[in-house]
């Protein structure tokens, strides 16, 4: 249990692999014991259905609450984009994957709206850090990763791909740390009361103190 | 000259001035919404109140003036809190809306509330007063009401400036506002700047509203190529030099964004007509020329130039010098013209139209000229309104026979379309000539009869001087990239002089000091000292005069 020359910080266990080799390979009691070892988990696997693997691609093990998968854009109660277009992603985008076309509302309270928003999903680096900077909460992140398209020109998602796709609803949404705000009204719309995907976050973020969170002068 | 005190150091100062210009030529901040140098004095923003000594209150800096020995302080702590407090007055009724605002990047409220507030505001979002949001005041400006903050500045430019007198604060107290009696259009041909003198987002641009956040945007210093008054501007473009990241930021698109009034006292203080703002909208208007063309061939342009060379060089020697000649305009810079003579020998004009008649004539009392060329003045200065009289002339000359080839360099104008009867005459003059050279700038139908098309950069596309009505030499700057194989003219008459056995530069400094040693009125005269406000004034020709 001496710490290895190399200066790890905590006490790193060594094992002397040549001295247990020497131990237990040179015996023929070893073998019949790695065996036991198969038959053992032979038994239990058949017997007490005690399988530790899954079938990948039609179950998978739960993800977390924060996991940064694939975009979502979410939309107010009537369908239409939250997003306001102010190229906040796109300016913090550290992959600069982020392509916005922005147009004119043609309610004035809105004003600006997206009319393109494409994301190159393989440029992105999954960072996170458009959902952290969206004011509005209309970029956040889904619990899917899969990728696997035949052309590369699909991995170019625009607005529908972005806004509805069978992953959102089935996984649910992944990394969003901004829903406090969003559900505590500082920027909602009294016709949006409540977000469509629960969360089981339950402390206040700090944008919920959003106004005083400024740094108050002198 | 009375001395001030301003922090505790002595300026001299101007008899006449307030204390925000004595400020401002000295390099002390003072922060203003409504103080704007060319537009006249309000003072009702109350931002730039200072502290001067013997009076018992603040007083405004933009409409005090100054006074012997008086002493002002701008860094105490009774200062810093009336502008604190005017920003939270200001501030009351705001809507933050930063995020769909086309203003915020270069939106003074944003600046000085990190700079001088910081506050929370005591008024709840919900609870603030709604007014008119994004209604077209103009066919260039929208209005939004919620985030004006009444500093009338556009109410002063349309009273000062332009003598219009469309825009006016209507109510009284807190329910003023800015508006147009009857919603009238607010359609002078200088609405433009009432969006550049805003400073903050309550008028914004039609044309460039939502197409960019300005900070992706690289501001270059220019001069407007839409008249002979050479206004000084900024143009505003993708910021990414070459390459890589979003598709429409890079500037392989090479898109200009918009251009903004840059101040110059001497020629356009900080205005632009509407015309001239929007006339790098010209370069998107036909389709560009990308690569050169030899008898409707695709070909590179260093191939093409020996090519070019021969035959000229080949027609000079069998029916002598004059019967080659070349054509620029007024729409090329300096450096390309002096060129351009140098190969050519002298046989070379720029006349399309009246642009000499013309190019000293103003189109109002403000900043537009009848002459839509930057450069008339420039080609005059080098000595291009020769014997050759002109296209319509030399159109006859080529009939004749007299002229053989011909460098024909076209660049539309950037104000306003070309007189249809220019386009004909230049037809013509192609059909006439043994052998010509078109460059130009866009894909014309009437240039492919040319023996070789070479695509050529436009306005904001080259480096090179103007000389703008009155005889000041101003320098353009390439902001964007040309497309394709396009090269500036002075580049393609650079390489064609080197073919013929000089040593020539293509970088147009270079040029320019030549041009200097040459030309009588340019003497003295490099790109350093005339920098970003333009140069010393060179004379007007006589015979422009007589």
């Amino acid at each position: 249990m001496t710490p290895v020359s190399g200066g790890y910080a905590v006490d790193v266990p060594t094992i002397n692999v040549s001295d247990r080799a020497r131990r237990e390979n040179a015996t023929v009691w070893s073998t019949f014991r790695a065996f036991g070892v198969t038959l053992r988990r032979f038994y239990t696997s058949l017997f007490k259905g005690d399988i530790p693997t899954i079938n990948y691609p039609e179950e998978s093990r739960p993800y977390s609450e924060r996991f940064r998968g694939t975009h979502i854009l979410t939309v107010r109660d009537d369908g239409s984009l939250k997003c306001v277009a102010c190229y906040m992603c796109a300016t913090i985008c550290p992959a600069e994957c982020i392509y916005i076309e922005a147009g004119e509302h043609p309610n004035p309270e809105i004003e600006k709206f997206p009319t393109r928003f494409d994301i190159d999903m393989m440029r992105c680096i999954y960072c996170g850090f458009c959902v952290d900077a969206c004011p509005e909460e209309a970029i956040i992140m889904s619990r899917e990763h899969h990728q696997s398209v035949y052309e590369r020109s699909e991995t170019l998602w625009g607005i529908e791909k972005l806004m509805a796709r069978p992953g959102i609803d089935a996984k649910g949404p992944g990394y969003r740390p901004n829903r406090p705000m969003a559900e505590a009204r500082i920027f909602n719309k009294p016709e949006q009361p409540v977000c469509p995907f629960p969360s089981h976050l339950e402390e206040r973020h700090p944008a919920v103190l959003y106004e005083s969170m400024i740094r108050r002068r002198g | 000259m009375p001395k001030i005190t301003i922090n505790g150091q002595v300026y001299e100062a101007a008899k006449g001035k307030t204390i925000i210009q004595v400020a401002d030529d000295v390099g002390i901040e003072i922060p203003r919404y409504c103080y704007h140098p060319d537009i006249g004095i309000e003072g009702s923003c109350r931002m730039c109140l200072v502290e001067v000594k013997g009076t018992p209150k603040l007083l405004p800096a933009c409409a005090t003036p100054v006074t012997d020995n008086m002493e002002v302080r701008t860094d105490t702590e009774r200062v810093h809190e009336a502008v604190r407090y005017a920003m939270e007055f200001l501030l009351l009724h705001h809507p933050i809306d930063c995020s769909v605002c086309d203003q915020s990047g270069e939106c003074w409220l944003q600046d000085y509330y990190m700079a001088h507030a910081g506050h929370d505001s005591r008024y709840p979002l919900g609870q603030k007063t709604r007014r008119r949001k994004a209604f077209n005041l103009g066919p260039l400006v929208k209005l939004d009401q919620e985030r004006c903050i009444l500093c009338t500045r556009c109410v002063r430019f349309t009273r000062n400036v332009t003598n219009t007198n469309e825009i006016q604060v209507f109510s009284r107290g807190h329910n003023s506002e800015i508006g147009i009696f009857e919603d009238r259009p607010l359609n002078n041909p200088y609405s433009g700047n009432v969006v550049d003198v805003c400073p903050v987002g309550a008028l914004t641009s039609t044309d460039f509203r939502f197409k960019a956040r300005v900070w992706f945007l690289k501001g270059t210093d220019s001069v407007c190529g839409g008249c002979s008054t050479g206004c000084n501007l900024r143009i505003d473009h993708s910021a990414r030099a070459a390459g890589g990241g979003i598709p429409g930021y890079t500037a392989t698109d090479g898109k200009i964004y918009r251009t903004v009034g840059r101040r110059n006292v001497e020629v356009n203080k900080s205005w632009l007509c509407d015309e001239g703002r929007l006339s790098f909208h010209t370069l998107e208007r036909y389709p560009r020329l990308w690569h050169a063309r030899a008898q409707g061939e695709q070909k590179p342009v260093n191939d093409l130039l020996p090519d070019i060379h021969a035959n000229f060089e080949s027609i000079r020697a069998e029916y002598g010098d004059g019967a080659v000649a070349a054509l620029g305009s007024g729409m090329n810079t300096n450096e390309a013209l002096f060129l351009m003579k140098k190969y050519f020998k002298g046989h070379v004009d720029f006349r399309l139209g009246k642009e000499v008649e013309l190019y000293q004539q103003p189109q109002d009392d403000l900043l537009r000229r009848l002459d839509k060329h930057p450069n008339t003045h420039g080609a005059l200065d080098l000595g291009l309104a020769g014997g050759l009289g002109g296209l319509r002339r030399l159109r006859d000359l080529a009939e004749k026979k007299e002229i053989r080839a011909m460098w024909i360099s076209f660049h539309p104008q950037l104000v306003g379309e070309d007189a249809q009867e220019i386009i004909e005459d230049l037809r013509r003059l192609i059909q006439a000539l043994d052998y010509s050279v078109v460059s130009t700038t866009h894909d014309f139908a009437w240039a492919h009869d040319a023996g070789h098309l070479l695509p050529m950069a436009a306005w904001a596309e080259e480096k090179g001087t103007y000389t703008n009505y009155a005889g000041r030499v101003q320098i353009t700057n390439r902001a964007v990239m040309p497309p394709g194989d396009a090269q500036p003219l002075h580049v393609l008459m650079a390489e064609l002089l080197n073919r013929a056995g000089l040593e020539v530069s293509t970088d147009p400094g270079v040029v320019f000091q030549w041009i200097a040693r040459e030309i009588p009125g340019y003497t003295g005269l490099d790109y350093d000292t005339i920098g970003s406000s333009g140069g010393a004034v060179s004379p007007v020709p006589e015979e422009v005069l007589r």
